[in-house]
């Protein structure tokens, strides 16, 4: 049994990845199964996905906490989440980093394929979608798949979802990050992040589901809480707040959908960028234009 | 035959195009959801012939179903959770009135404590309601269960409805390689339905009128005795899907590895995927440890369980769900059914609001019970997964 575990952002297509690759696994005769992990997903969150892969019948149904493969959507995960748990050093990694294998810095160091997916994604298919460029990689990387049937199996699935057109585009991002991917082994200098987990035995566990805020430093409880999802240095625009115009409406507050921007006792807000996806709607709903959205990640 | 690699809901939404149902309300929930998308879908292209009506909530749902399956068409259906909770009123008027209604549950907890993940308490009380009750374990049975779900509620020995439950997430949205039959396949195996009576205006009649006790112990008794005849159809209904299909379920228990088996566990759902891994496991450390899939909580199989449990040096139950003060009431059907043989039985609750049962858990569960077969002490109650000091 192969065991591979995703992890991108939400909005990345990490489940349609792990589900193309399954797709992929079978058209060559094997059997295979991908899931999901459902959390409380926003655009810019953490996400993951699961596939495994065999010549027999697949008899479980748990989540992957050992794989030998882990797929790396979006290298800004790697100061967030600890993705590469679980994986040992004969395990491998498939990575969208503009780094090459010996360049880049897992924590762990392990047979590596990168490729630059995020650039290839925005030539083939004008979009931030990186899941079929790294199908391409992972192609490249082990025998798992061949090209040749990530190709149909995004024909399959994309097609069908989608439309020709962009499951041409899609079968160009793989054939691209074929072309283009590197291997080799990466370095294992940097200490893996560690999330820090509130995990309360029953006994400890406030009665009820009332949580103060002194239980967990916010209101999210458990995993998949956006408290533990940092969105952190992903988004690629950044509210910057004029002081001076804002009239104290608190339209931006109220309509944030990540519940980021704070509310002073004077009515003036700030905002919790570790939070923030840079989605611009607090600016597009400031009346006196108070809140302008600056290119790229300038504050967290 | 055409293989196909589908999520559990998808391969739900085929058999349900194959069975040419024609009414199909429906009000959307979490993770029932992909169902009713992909039956819109094959609707608005053409592909199917039925009407999807779009309820304001899920009361209403089974209302219409009840109302179309009374006036004589091929009714589904598909919720979950707090939907299936709202429907409670409405499920009871399928069965006394013998309307073959089928409806997924995919199955996911219910609030307070609110969570979208699987757990078997939203169904579980529900067996109590007069629907026959399947559950089952991927991809392929959650297809195959629809049709056959079909042939046993629409036989005239029975009329019953059915609720097929599948386990959200885990398996609505997993994705796996799944054979649809074709077409003509089906037809020859689930014939058009013929309603033993339909409301018709050309022959005016009442349903659901209301009894007054004279009459109404007489009705239960007769549902009662129909919910236990329906074990014989159950089984003849998979037989013939076999010889047609090439694949059975094992009609209301499947076994794994039983034949010299001393010790087993009683599962239903996906846990008894990654059970199967487990008993493969100690197989191979030549432990003697078997696996009763149980797949029908209504009927209840007590005679094939007392069966296959005879001989057997102690038994595990499964709960994915919890009947509070101690057991799960998976145990307590087993335990009245195995009452009397002798039988050590221990009850294991795990997964509760969609928590992973790993393989982990599932060797610490076979190890309470192989322990149990030596003869040593353990707890009869056993939570796994959970964090704190068991009491």
């Amino acid at each position: 049994m192969y065991e591979v575990r995703f992890h991108g952002r939400g909005g990345q297509g990490a489940v349609m990845a792990a589900q193309t690759l399954a797709e992929a696994a079978i058209l060559l005769g094997h059997h295979a199964q991908a899931f999901p992990y459902f959390g409380a997903e926003r655009r810019g969150a953490p996400v993951r996905a699961f596939a495994r892969i065999d010549d027999k019948r697949i008899s479980i149904k748990s989540q992957i906490y050992e794989p030998d493969m882990v797929v790396i959507l979006d290298e800004s995960l790697l100061e967030i989440d600890p993705v590469v748990d679980g994986l040992t050093e004969e395990g491998m990694a498939v990575v969208n980093t503009t780094k090459s294998p010996d360049e880049l810095d897992l924590g762990i160091s392990v047979r590596c394929a990168t490729v630059d997916a995020s650039s290839i994604a925005m030539e083939a298919i004008k979009a931030p979608a990186v899941n079929t460029a790294m199908l391409g990689a992972v192609a490249r990387m082990s025998d798992l798949v061949t090209l040749e049937t990530v190709k149909r199996a995004i024909e399959d699935r994309f097609g069908e979802k989608l439309g020709p057109r962009a499951a041409e585009a899609n079968i160009l991002a793989a054939e691209l990050a074929f072309e283009k991917t590197r291997t080799g082994i990466c370095k294992a200098d940097r200490t893996i992040f560690q999330k820090k987990v509130w995990l309360p035995t029953w006994e400890e566990l406030p009665t009820g589901t009332t949580v103060y805020p002194e239980h967990i430093d916010g209101v999210a409880v458990g995993p998949g809480g956006s408290m533990q999802n940092l969105t952190g240095t992903w988004r690629n625009a950044t509210p910057r707040y004029l002081k001076d115009k804002c009239i104290r409406c608190l339209r931006c507050w109220f309509c944030c959908p990540e519940g980021c921007i704070k509310r002073s006792e004077d009515d003036h807000v700030s905002w919790d960028y570790r939070y923030c996806k840079g989605c611009g709607i607090c600016s597009n709903v400031c009346p006196v234009n108070a809140i302008e959205m600056t290119r790229g990640v300038t504050e967290w | 035959m055409v293989m196909k690699v589908l999520s559990a809901d998808h391969a739900v939404a085929w058999a349900v195009r194959r069975a040419k149902a024609e009414v199909i309300p429906a009000f959307p929930i979490t993770p029932q959801t992909l169902i009713m998308e992909l039956l819109a879908e094959f609707i608005a292209d053409g592909e199917m012939d039925a009407d999807l009506i779009t309820a304001e909530s899920e009361h209403s749902v089974m209302s219409i179903a009840v109302g179309a399956s009374a006036g004589g068409v091929r009714t589904f259906t598909a919720t979950a959770s707090q939907g299936l909770a709202l429907m409670h009123e409405m499920l009871y008027a399928a069965p006394q009135n013998r309307l073959p209604v089928v409806m997924v549950n995919v199955n996911r907890s219910l609030g307070a404590a609110a969570g979208i993940w699987v757990e078997h308490n939203d169904s579980m009380p529900e067996r109590e309601s007069g629907w026959l009750q399947v559950y089952v374990e991927d991809g392929q049975e959650a297809l195959d269960m629809v049709l056959q779900a079909y042939r046993i509620a629409e036989d005239e020995r029975v009329l019953l409805p059915i609720m097929v439950c599948l386990d959200g997430f885990i398996l609505s949205h997993t994705v796996e390689r799944v054979e649809v039959p074709e077409q003509e396949d089906v037809d020859a195996f689930l014939p058009r339905f013929k309603p033993a009576f339909a409301l018709d205006p050309e022959d005016p009649s009442t349903i659901n009128a209301i009894v007054p006790p004279e009459y109404a112990m007489e009705m239960r008794y007769q549902l009662d005795r129909t919910v236990e005849r329906s074990k014989m159809v159950i089984k003849e209904v998979d037989e013939e899907f076999k010889e047609r299909f090439g694949r059975g379920h094992g009609g209301l228990i499947d076994t794994y590895k039983m034949d010299d088996a001393d010790h087993a566990l009683i599962c239903l759902g996906t846990a008894t995927s990654t059970a199967r891994a487990i008993v493969d496991e100690l197989r191979s450390q030549g432990r003697k440890a078997g696996l009763i899939k149980l797949r029908f909580m209504r009927p209840f199989p007590h005679e094939e369980l007392r069966e296959v449990c005879s001989g057997l040096r102690a038994v595990g139950v499964f709960d994915r769900s919890i009947g509070f003060n101690r057991y799960g009431p998976v145990f307590t059907e087993v335990s009245s059914s195995l009452s009397g043989q002798g039988l050590k039985v221990t009850d294991h609750i795990g997964g509760l609001g969609g928590r992973d049962i790993t393989l982990r858990d599932m060797r610490d569960i076979y190890a309470i019970i192989g322990s149990d077969a030596e003869g040593k002490e353990v707890k009869r109650v056993n939570w796994h997964g959970l964090r704190g000091v068991q009491t």
